[in-house]
């Protein structure tokens, strides 16, 4: 399958804060990749590099072979986009914001009205008086309303009601089944591993791990809540493979990672009050890899321009 | 495309225009309204004013008898109201597209689209432009309305040929402030900054006229330039003036124009 956008050795420095660090991405046609990580990792300004509204320090942010920066009037005849908190103009309606933005796409007026009543929106209230979810409503809409093969989104559904998080979940997935390729930032977990198909988790502007989402969920991991009569002593969970995501006395939360019979054998020991053992979900993944505890994705500070990394990723 | 921004831009500044071409309207139709009256106490005014200093009469524009439409109207309109009516308006229109835009995030909303950087500003300086041009026209229009209502013998294609020379220093303003605001991306400093400048060179031109030896003060200044009595009152056209103020706001808009593509948009 061809890649839709190409990251290579992607860099942005602004001044000497860090942005991002030599990403190194490949986002498949028709496929939805995810981009996870928390504030400040790193996500926007990666994606204000694709949208070409700001230069790479190093590297080439490619999308269809066609450079992000250079040919970015080009790129968004093919692309659209909903940045994070889009700063629309206060004195116009949503349908004329709408309007006007769907018109420089070659759009017919109105044609946002389907999916603004799917929405709920009401189109006619000027966006000042728009609550923050309702203006992130006319985002949603406006980077949906049209059918250019590439969407990038930076955390498209923060301040989206469960209900209607629920309806963009459905919308990327009709976007990826009428074959179009999504590229969507977030911090909301478990957004991503229902919406996509790989995940890339950047952390402190590097990338630590690019996996398919069923990959990363199937990696032989398990997640174990244990609740003990008392407190466990220390180096009760020092075991091969077994990794402490957090512990609070008696609730003992672990990763394990292989054969679980070292675990099993060491808590016989234990007076265990209740025990729960289920695969992880891609929030407990995420935390692994932000809390540090996989081989070669330490937390390290930020390198200046040209330092390197030897961080590994797998692709 | 730039038809549609351009519109849009003209919605957005339709406030600025209206309530700065109702301060213009009425300021500049009052103050005709009492030329009759400087007209028939002509001989008392001219001897109350010889108690200025020539110097302080010329830093206001006064460079002859009030009773002259030339001198009446840059006294009153050149010298003072444009100046100000100008700055306000070129100052806000033209940090807007740029630098208040980049701030909101409304320049990345419109830029996520086709709609390229260039056509993006050229359709707000094509807003600025033409809101200035109205801005001048009312000025002019006040004064000359109210004026020949009261019986002022106003020339209109004068009046009109003034308004052109106000109208190119209001876009001299707005290029340079364009340019500051692609510069600094913050509309805070360019807005400053541009009227720093010009409080600057009104009070180098108030200096210079008062102060004989110190009249070189008066070239760094664009005020100097904003002259309109030899035109009212002689017909003269006063295209030095024209030129300069022609060339800055083409040079200002231009090089906004090439800042702005080349910019990162760091909001």
């Amino acid at each position: 399958m061809p890649d839709a956008i190409e990251l290579r050795g992607l860099t942005r420095w602004y001044g000497k804060r860090r942005g991002v660090l030599d990403l190194d991405v490949a986002v498949h046609e028709g496929e939805v990749f995810g981009f996870l990580g928390p504030n400040g990792a790193g996500k926007t300004t990666t994606i204000r590099m694709l949208l070409g509204l700001i230069r790479p320090s190093a590297g080439t942010a490619t999308i269809w072979g066609l450079d992000a920066w250079r040919e970015a009037p080009e790129l968004h005849r093919r692309l659209a986009c909903l940045g994070s908190d889009p700063g629309y103009l206060g004195g116009l309606t949503a349908a004329q914001t709408l309007d006007y933005l769907g018109a420089l796409r070659g759009l017919p007026a109105g044609s946002w009205r389907a999916l603004a009543e799917r929405l709920e929106l009401d189109p006619g209230v000027a966006v000042k008086k728009l609550s923050r979810g309702n203006r992130q409503k006319v985002g949603v809409v406006q980077a949906f309303m049209g059918a250019e093969p590439l969407l990038v989104m930076d955390e498209p559904s923060t301040g989206l009601d469960p209900l209607m998080q629920r309806e963009f979940l459905a919308m990327v997935a009709e976007a990826r089944a009428a074959g179009r390729t999504v590229f969507l930032s977030s911090h909301n977990l478990t957004e991503v591993e229902r919406a996509c198909d790989r995940v890339a988790i950047i952390r402190e502007g590097r990338l630590v791990k690019v996996a398919t989402v069923a990959a990363l969920l199937g990696d032989h991991t398990r997640s174990i809540n244990l609740v003990l009569d008392r407190p466990a002593e220390d180096g009760t969970f020092d075991l091969p493979g077994v990794t402490v995501l957090s512990s609070t006395g008696q609730d003992v939360h672990v990763m394990v990672r292989g054969d679980v019979n070292p675990l099993l054998r060491r808590l016989a020991g234990l007076e265990v009050r209740d025990i729960a053992i289920s695969t992880p979900d891609v929030e407990d993944l995420f935390f692994r890899y932000y809390e540090g505890t996989v081989a070669g994705s330490e937390g390290r500070a930020a390198d200046p321009p040209g330092a390197g990394t030897a961080l590994e990723v797998s692709r | 495309m730039t038809g549609l921004t351009f519109r849009l831009e003209l919605r957005r500044s339709r406030m600025v225009a209206f309530w700065m071409a109702v301060i213009v309207l009425a300021y500049g139709g009052i103050i005709a309204a009492m030329y009759p009256i400087l007209q028939e106490n002509a001989t008392a005014l001219e001897d109350y004013m010889k108690i200025f200093p020539e110097g302080l009469m010329a830093a206001f524009g006064m460079t002859g008898s009030l009773v002259d439409p030339g001198v009446f109207f840059g006294t009153y309109i050149g010298s003072m109201l444009w100046p100000v009516v100008a700055a306000i308006a070129a100052i806000i229109l033209a940090t807007r597209p740029i630098a208040s835009d980049v701030e909101r995030g409304w320049a990345d909303v419109a830029l996520g689209t086709p709609l390229t950087r260039g056509h993006l500003l050229a359709a707000a300086i094509a807003s600025q432009a033409l809101v200035l041009a109205l801005l001048a026209l009312a000025t002019v229009a006040g004064v000359l309305v109210v004026g020949r209502l009261v019986g002022a013998d106003f020339d209109v294609w004068r009046f009109a040929a003034a308004a052109v020379v106000m109208w190119l220093f209001g876009c001299a303003v707005a290029g340079v402030t364009s340019l500051l605001g692609a510069v600094t991306l913050s509309r805070g400093i360019a807005g400053g900054v541009a009227a720093g400048i010009l409080i600057l060179m009104y009070l180098l031109n108030v200096v210079a006229q008062i102060q004989v030896e110190l009249a070189w003060l008066g070239d760094f200044g664009a005020f100097k330039y904003l002259v309109t009595t030899e035109l009212i009152d002689a017909g003269v056209m006063p295209w030095a003036s024209v030129g300069l103020f022609a060339t800055v706001a083409i040079a200002g808009w231009g090089a906004s124009l090439a800042v702005f593509r080349r910019r990162d948009l760091l909001a």
